[in-house]
């Protein structure tokens, strides 16, 4: 590969005020700024439509951009496209392969046309993606969609390059093969790689990325690691808790301490709202001393919410009391989502 | 080199492809069907009848080799667009110049390696069956067909650079096969016919018959195609053939001048897909 003298602190990819339109009235992109740094793994989270593929594809310059620009790796994507592409690793989204070649051709194809044909062990990386060798001697056209998708999964890591680009790349995978391509995805950015990656399978991003970014209807609502997204929002941790009898008084009682936001009765559980996690123990603690606990159930702020919460969704929705405490930059941006 | 790439990977690809061998397998046997009719035939004076049977074989070709050519290359960049493969394509170093040349070079050699087929039959049978077999005029034609098999390939990869579907590029290659082909062969109905009606019967401007035929050229390959072919044929045959009524014609309709319009067209068109495609969303 090419021999760019890099400068250590730039941005694997940067976007500046992109902005992509279809037509008159489809606008995919809306003045995006983004930018990831060199090493990361990056979730780009986003509902259907969003507008991630066609991020990831001004990236990859298949569309030009209407306004703003991207660079990738330092490089512009446009005018230095081929000098890009020598350099990452690609899993578009709704490519198919070819039909009549097999599983092993295709690599063969990859490593020839980025000049890799004498470095590269086409063997571990099939094993790698969990395609074995007389799966990659048949042609592709008989493949299982997961199967091509492991395929292509192996194209995009061939050579070691270093940028990953993977649209959607858990779709059609089982949940074996998923959980195998989270980890090829770590020990790449464990070499150095970042990683770029779309998804709306939130737990997806959760187990694997350093950061992520979440985008709805063309803009990026939010970027951030997602214990700063999650201390952001303020949302509610909860515990519920079921006893044996609620005393009189208990729920007034809880709700008086300091970082309990709320307490409901249903029956026999009592739904703790705490400010944060660390408070939970506390809560049931107290209950405990009054109470005979029966069973007890955590949840976090789940990632489903946060994601719901940033893309407008409703059921999500910080409750009201919760909302208070958001600081005016959160509640600015959940109004902009909710347009 | 990127254009290389392309053309190894698309050859391995087409050639597992049944629909061009099939087309191919075709023109083969119309051809052998041709060089027999030959036989059969009556010859002008003193001429042999391998000479009648590649007159034939040129008109055989005039309408057949567009077709395997359309058919062979429509798919090559339209398809891929449709399936999506092509963003693999792109994800490589390749450049979108690269894929446009690197498919009309990877059509280009299976049509015109089906065509050579095609024409060692025939001069196999032709020596068989005739007692007299004119190499230089056998070389002679299979170059300029070839040539005008190749033009076609470059109007294809051209249609199929500019179009997103399978369907469009199918469009495309039916209109352009129609216009340039079919109503350019068939006397009377032909555009140029109708050319020549509108100007000198409607309008009555009295324009000779050079320009007429230069606006052939320029609209249509296979017109061009059939004014070349006078190169590979010896002198005095086409007036043997046609009753010895040629006439003087200016230097722009001269079969070298031909020759020359027939590159241009594989050059121009294929200029026009490289542009078209560079600037296409694949989004
Ligand atoms: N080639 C195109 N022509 C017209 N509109 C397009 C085109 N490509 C994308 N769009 C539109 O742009 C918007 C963003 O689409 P995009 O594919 O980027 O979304 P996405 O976030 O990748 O969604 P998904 O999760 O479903 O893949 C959508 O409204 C889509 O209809
Ligand atoms: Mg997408």
């Amino acid at each position: 590969m090419i021999g760019l003298v890099v400068v250590t602190s730039m941005p694997a990819i940067e976007t500046d005020g992109l902005t992509k339109r279809f037509g008159a009235d489809v606008l995919a992109v809306d003045d995006l700024d983004l930018t990831v740094e060199e090493g990361e793994v990056f979730g780009f989270l986003g509902p259907n439509g969003a507008g991630k593929s066609t991020t990831i594809n001004v990236l990859l310059d298949f569309v030009r951009p209407t306004a703003g620009s991207a660079r990738v790796l330092g490089l512009d994507a446009q005018a230095d496209a081929a000098a890009i592409r020598e350099r990452i690793g690609v899993l578009p989204e709704g490519g198919e392969l070819y039909d009549r070649l097999t599983g092993r051709e295709h690599l063969e194809w990859i490593a020839r046309t980025n000049d890799l044909q004498e470095s590269v062990d086409y063997e571990a990386t099939l094993d790698r993606v969990g395609l074995t060798a007389e799966e990659a001697a048949r042609p592709v056209g008989g493949y299982s969609k997961g199967m091509a998708q492991r395929l292509a999964f192996g194209m995009a890591i061939l050579g070691e390059p270093d940028l990953l680009l993977l649209d959607e790349p858990s779709s059609g995978l089982d949940p074996t093969g998923m959980q195998e391509m989270r980890t090829i995805i770590r020990e790449e950015a464990d070499r150095g790689a970042t990683v770029f990656f779309s998804s709306h399978i939130l737990g997806e991003v959760e187990s694997v990325c350093d950061r992520l970014g979440i985008m709805n209807e063309g803009r990026l609502v939010t970027t951030g690691t997602i214990d700063a997204l999650r201390d952001e929002l303020d949302l509610d941790a909860s515990v519920s808790i079921e006893v044996d009898a609620v005393p009189d008084g208990l729920a007034a009682d809880i709700e008086s301490n300091e970082g309990v936001h709320a307490v409901e009765t249903d029956g026999t559980t009592l739904t703790i709202s705490v400010a944060n996690p660390t408070r939970k123990i506390d809560a049931i603690r107290r209950v405990d001393e009054r109470a005979t606990v029966l069973d007890v159930r955590s949840t976090d702020t789940s990632l489903e919410q946060l994601f719901n919460t940033y893309t407008g969704n409703g059921e999500g929705e910080p409750e009201p009391s919760a909302a208070g405490f958001a600081g005016d930059e959160t509640a600015e941006t959940a109004a902009e989502v909710g347009r | 080199m990127s254009v290389a790439d392309v053309v190894s990977k698309d050859i391995l690809d087409v050639r597992r492809a049944k629909i061009i061998w099939a087309v191919a397998g075709l023109y083969t046997l119309v051809t052998a069907v041709f060089v027999y009719w030959g036989t059969q035939a009556r010859p002008p004076e003193g001429w042999s009848g391998v000479y009648m049977a590649l007159w034939n074989f040129v008109f055989v070709g005039a309408m057949f080799v567009p077709a395997i050519a359309l058919v062979g290359a429509y798919l090559a960049i339209a398809g891929e667009r449709e399936s999506g493969s092509i963003k693999y394509l792109l994800s490589t170093p390749i450049q979108r110049r690269d894929v446009v040349l690197g498919k009309y070079v990877s059509r280009a050699t299976v049509v015109a390696a089906s065509l050579v087929v095609a024409f060692v039959v025939a001069a196999i049978l032709s020596l068989v069956w005739f007692s007299e077999f004119p190499a230089g005029v056998f070389v002679g034609l299979a170059l300029l067909t070839i040539a005008f098999a190749l033009a076609y390939v470059a109007v294809a990869i051209t249609i199929s650079a500019a179009t997103a579907t399978r369907s469009r590029a199918m469009g495309g290659v039916l209109g352009f096969y129609f216009v340039t082909n079919l109503l350019i062969l068939f006397g009377q109905l032909s555009i140029l016919g109708a050319l020549e009606y509108v100007l000198n019967e409607l309008l009555g401007l009295g324009v000779g018959d050079d320009p007429i035929q230069l606006v052939g050229m320029l609209v249509s390959p296979t017109h061009t195609y059939l004014n070349t072919t006078l190169l590979a044929f010896p002198d005095g045959f086409e007036e043997a053939m046609l009753g010895g009524q040629t006439t003087a014609t200016a230097w722009y309709v001269e079969p070298e001048a031909a020759l020359v319009i027939l590159l241009a067209w594989t050059v121009v068109p294929l200029a026009l897909g490289v542009w078209r495609f560079e600037r296409a969303d694949l989004g």
